[in-house]
């Protein structure tokens, strides 16, 4: 299922990255990761990933037939400066289905590091059977994820109007984005 | 080099060619057919125009054109002497392609295809194998262009995950290996599939100027 990584990417100012497979020694870089993430985006995790002791536990339970996680690494070093989770539901009914999360470290965004882990995300559900990947954005703070997607034609499903509430306590849209992978060409 | 079949004439690398059993017959590989070979020949009814497939190469013309470029290689499959029920044809990049930036570093597995009577019994793998066994490609990248668009879906049953998958497996036995690469055609579909082996005697420089030019940056020599 995660054949073929590490897969060789470069950055727009020709960093060389290499994506892969989240490990268990990865603890450390990905404490690290989330620490460069701006408070005002973390707020919207599901998980408090600041906290080393929630990290430990995740990290540590990643179930594989439910979260492919996947991170891109600076090559020189294995700095993790992107991180994308594919969730599958075991559910027989929604077992086609797949959720990405993709967060990228600020001093790398503008530079299709986002856009490489799209695709390489879409490969992967593509390659485990996945029907349609649904990707779930916050307006006004994950635009450019957005914009990224709506590129490799994931479309606006449904608008959560006033949705989630930002740290400021203001409430925001939350935008779902659906992409179908097709099995065929058509036949028009 | 050449000599006669009952029905055409094959040339040059008929010692190396060899022989496989299937279910479907003997299909006698033969790896290097070089100029001059094609005559007589004829291509198998699975290969040409179906309603949502086309071969690539329908004619025996092109066959000859590429075996009479330099360095250009046509492995073919025949059935009873003179039937052609696959192929694989080697050239370099077109000038105007990005993989001709690197001289003749690349070298393209251009075409390859078994006819819809003779599928799974191994013809594309065998056909592949035999060509790679030459010690040419250990000082070349050579790559194949996945584009899903040129892929015989209803012929196969499969889907394009399904398709993709395949194409994966059966390179990958050979030293392939799924580059990532923003080469346009590539890029133009997500399911499309760019394949490299890196032959043995490629250097580390040579290497990295492969790697860039995958992004679409040029080193000068």
């Amino acid at each position: 299922m995660l054949e073929g990584y590490p897969k060789e990417i470069m950055s727009k100012d020709g960093t060389p990255i290499l994506l892969r497979p989240l490990a268990l020694e990865d603890e450390q870089r990905l404490s690290e990761f989330f620490a460069r993430i701006p408070e005002d985006e973390r707020w919207f995790l599901r998980d408090n990933v600041a906290d080393p002791a929630v990290m430990h536990l995740w990290i540590k339970n990643v179930d594989y037939d439910r979260i492919l996680p996947l991170v891109a690494v600076r090559q020189e070093d294995n700095t993790i400066i992107a991180n994308v989770r594919l969730h599958r539901r075991p559910s027989e009914c929604l077992h086609h289905i797949a959720h990405l999360r993709i967060m990228v470290d600020p001093a790398y965004r503008h530079q299709r590091l986002g856009t490489w882990m799209l695709l390489d995300t879409i490969r992967l559900a593509m390659s485990v059977g996945i029907e349609k990947l649904v990707a779930e954005f916050i307006v006004g703070v994950e635009d450019a994820a957005m914009n990224a997607a709506h590129k490799l034609d994931f479309f606006e499903e449904a608008v959560l109007k006033d949705y989630v509430k930002d740290r400021q306590g203001r409430y925001r849209d939350l935008i779902i984005m659906v992409k179908t992978l097709h099995r065929d060409w058509s036949d028009f | 080099m050449s000599h006669e079949t009952s029905q055409g004439t094959i040339s040059a690398s008929d010692l190396n060619a060899e022989l496989i059993e299937t279910p479907k017959g003997s299909i006698k590989i033969y790896p290097r057919c070089g100029p001059g070979s094609f005559s007589g020949l004829k291509l198998d009814v699975g290969i040409g125009n179906f309603s949502h497939y086309s071969s690539i190469i329908q004619k025996l013309e092109v066959f000859e054109k590429v075996a009479s470029a330099k360095d250009g290689r046509v492995a073919l499959a025949l059935k009873e002497e003179n039937s052609v029920v696959g192929y694989l044809a080697c050239w370099y990049p077109d000038g105007a392609e990005r993989w001709s930036k690197l001289g003749e570093l690349m070298y393209e597995m251009g075409a390859v295809e078994v006819s819809r009577n003779f599928r799974h019994v191994n013809v594309a793998q065998k056909m592949i194998s035999l060509i790679l066994a030459d010690d040419f490609f250990e000082d070349k990248i050579a790559y194949m262009n996945g584009f899903s668009w040129h892929w015989d879906l209803d012929g196969s049953g499969l889907n394009m995950a399904e398709y993709r998958k395949m194409m994966m497996h059966l390179l990958k036995g050979h030293g392939f290996q799924e580059y990532y690469t923003n080469e346009p055609n590539i890029a133009l579909r997500e399911e499309n599939i760019f394949m490299a082996r890196i032959g043995s005697r490629v250097s580390a420089e040579q290497q990295q100027r492969f790697r860039n030019l995958r992004f679409g940056i040029v080193d000068r020599d």
